[in-house]
């Protein structure tokens, strides 16, 4: 069995809502838009694991604070990487060492094999770590910079981590992750500028911006959605051939239920802030428990007019995360809502080894029928 | 009846590197109440077609040649106030991000009111009834109505462009990208509200979507564009079940099924041509697996392979025509 590489573990992120003078006054109860609420999942080594659900629902915000882009409010994230063994981490850690931002032994502590807390982790700290924990955005249009060269784009990392001797050697892995990211021969891209290059080039050069740092854990948010289908699976399957060959882990966050379906080892269905529902991706597409899951299946437009399906489309738009409502977060929406769902909110129930759901349906109360 | 007649249609661009030709020689027609699907990858044209039947070309881009009938009239020869009553009267278009396309500090009322108090002559209780009945229409609650845009979701915001897009009883509407920037359970909505209205009003409409799947289930004929010419032309069920050109091939099993089995679908290599000096021949000849030297000379015209399916392919050979 895989070792683990993290385990995030009720992991919440709360946003305080801006409160107007007099509502200050009247001393009301501050509320929070709880955009993460209570995450709990881990991801195997060399493992694709895909958070999917609406716009909304916090997968986007779970991708960035485990990588701290935005600060957690509560919960653990642990990080078990064997990477942070690495030379270019020892190197990292060495130079803190020396400039007397760590001291020995915490330089020590990061180093073992051990988990490392990334919730606590300070700042200068988390800098480092993110050398091993990489993300990659999804608009390839917009998460370029179109005044830097694409050798600027991919460098940038290696300047801000003052990694690489000389600028020779900076070129050097420059060439590497371009190469690593498709684009060959890297002689040819590395002066361009991005409008220069095609959307899927564009998507290959954010991925060695990523690469460029050698990381063993991505987040790969949502990249492929802003391109055309027909060079999306290049995109997938440059993404696969990594984690062949670098043992890369990711982190696949995405809307698109066909391409988690395609693409992934265990989906999360994600709802509100929330998990309703993880398992094998195999089981989890052909088996769904969750009624929203089954929703969510059944409205992915088929490719064949022939194909003609059942849809359940769900009434209204997903609600407020600033107001959840009480008992299963999903009742208002859900088909087979029962009076215990607007009460009590369902426990995560085991349907197989992997694959849990929380549902009062599965606990076997009331009928699907 | 056919109410639209586009032929040999030609749209150019004036740029700095010279003559982009964005659409270059695309035919087809639209009969009234039937739902027509344009696909192709991003810069195939798609939009310039849809702008040049509405005449709402940028001032650098023009029609180089052909024509464009509608409802018996030469499109190129109306102008002015004709074509003013024609454009949202008869043809209305639901742009592109519509949800964006809303004016922030209007109410969106006042804004569907807008067109039907130009092109009829209605005073605004009438109009204002005639929103009402058309929020209803497409799923909004009518008491909505003196509401501003940011008070609806994305979703919502959609179903106001549509029901601004049906304000004057158009017969043919464009749909460009409907769905692309909402959600899966909202597109799904969307996409349902649109077959039933074009069902029940019997609307001619053009829905432009680089997504395949999206086509598959609102439309009863299919056009596959590539590089600015309609390379593959037949009912929806034919093009999936028979597709004859390699790029539709290409363009369907590009496609992850969630029905299907689990592997990892097929992409197309390469990049579409510049435009700008087109290549000789055919024009998907780079990235085609079946190039053969006739592809890089000469440019397979488009041919009847079957009664009503088009394709564009020097390897497709009529069969019972």
């Amino acid at each position: 069995m895989p070792k683990e590489l993290l385990v995030v573990d009720d992991l919440q992120v709360w946003f305080p809502v801006r409160r107007g003078f007099v509502e200050s006054l009247t001393s009301k109860e501050q509320r929070f838009v709880k955009a993460v609420d209570g995450v709990t999942f881990n991801i195997k080594e060399r493992e694709i694991f895909c958070l999917v659900g609406e716009s909304g629902c916090g997968k986007t915000t779970t991708g960035k604070a485990i990588l701290r882009l935005v600060e957690p409010t509560g919960g653990n994230v642990r990080y078990y990487g064997t990477g942070l063994n690495a030379t270019m981490m020892k190197e990292a850690i060495e130079r803190a060492v020396s400039k007397k931002m760590i001291s020995k032994k915490e330089a020590e502590e990061a180093l073992s094999t051990g988990a490392i807390d990334v919730r606590r982790l300070p700042k200068d700290k988390m800098k480092m770590l993110r050398q091993k924990m990489q993300m990659i955005f999804q608009d390839p249009y917009e998460s370029l910079n179109p005044k830097q060269s694409i050798y600027d784009i991919v460098a940038e990392p290696l300047v801000v981590n003052n990694l690489g001797a000389n600028e020779a050697d900076r070129e050097k892995r420059v060439a590497k992750a371009l190469d690593d990211a498709g684009l060959r021969p890297p002689k040819h891209f590395m002066w361009r500028y991005p409008h220069e290059v095609s959307g899927g080039q564009r998507q290959r050069v954010g991925i060695a911006g990523a690469l460029v740092l050698e990381p063993a854990f991505l987040v790969a948010d949502e990249p492929v959605s802003m391109l055309d289908v027909s060079i999306r699976s290049e995109i997938l399957k440059l993404m696969l051939d990594l984690r062949d060959k670098k043992g890369l882990t990711y982190l696949f966050i995405t809307h698109d239920l066909s391409v988690a379906y395609v693409f992934s080892d265990r989906i999360g269905i994600m709802y509100l802030g929330k998990i309703v529902e993880l398992g094998p991706t195999e089981e989890v597409i052909k088996k769904p428990m969750h009624p929203y899951t089954k929703a969510l299946i059944s409205v992915v437009p088929k490719p064949d007019p022939r194909m003609k399906t059942e849809k359940i489309i769900l009434k209204g738009e997903r609600p407020d995360p600033a107001h959840i409502p009480p008992g299963c977060r999903f009742h208002p929406r859900c088909p087979y809502a029962m009076e215990k769902c607007k009460i009590e909110e369902p426990e995560a129930i085991y349907v197989s080894q992997e694959h849990w759901v929380s549902c009062w349906l599965a606990a076997g109360e009331g009928k699907t029928e | 009846m056919v109410l639209l007649e586009v032929d040999g249609l030609k749209t150019y661009f004036k740029t700095q590197e010279g003559t982009l030709k964005a659409v270059d020689g695309i035919s087809f027609n639209l009969e009234k109440g039937q739902a027509m699907g344009l696909a192709g990858e991003s810069g195939c044209g798609k939009t310039t077609a849809a702008l040049s039947i509405m005449k709402l070309l940028p001032a650098n881009g023009f029609i180089a040649g052909g024509s464009i009938n509608f409802m018996n009239q030469d499109m190129s020869k109306v102008t002015g106030d004709r074509l003013r009553a024609i454009r949202w009267r008869d043809i209305s278009i639901i742009f592109q991000g519509a949800m964006n396309a809303l004016n922030p500090v209007k109410r969106v009322g006042d804004q569907i009111v807008e067109p039907i108090l130009l092109h009829e002559k209605v005073d605004e209780a009438v109009a204002l009834k005639r929103v009402k009945e058309l929020f209803e229409l497409v799923g909004i609650n009518p008491n909505r109505i003196r509401e501003y845009p940011h008070e609806f979701s994305g979703g919502m915001r959609q179903r106001v462009m549509i029901a601004m897009a049906l304000a004057c009883r158009p017969k043919l509407v464009i749909c460009d990208e409907p769905t692309t920037a909402l959600d899966v359970m909202i597109q799904a909505q969307i996409l349902q509200l649109l077959k039933n209205l074009q069902q029940e009003l019997e609307l001619a409409m053009i829905i432009i979507s680089h997504d395949l799947s999206v086509l598959a289930e609102t439309c009863d004929l299919l056009s596959i564009m590539y590089a600015g010419k309609i390379v593959e032309r037949a009912s929806a069920v034919e093009v999936f079940s028979n597709p004859q050109h390699p790029y539709t091939k290409g363009l369907i099993a590009a496609f992850p099924n969630i029905k299907g089995e689990r592997k990892m679908p097929a992409s197309i290599a390469g990049n579409p041509p510049n435009l700008i000096n087109p290549p000789v021949g055919c024009r998907f000849a780079d990235r085609c697996y079946m190039t053969q030297d006739v592809c890089r000379q000469d440019e397979p015209p488009l041919i009847e392979v079957l009664p009503g399916h088009f394709a564009a392919c020097h390897f497709v050979k009529p069969r019972g025509v």
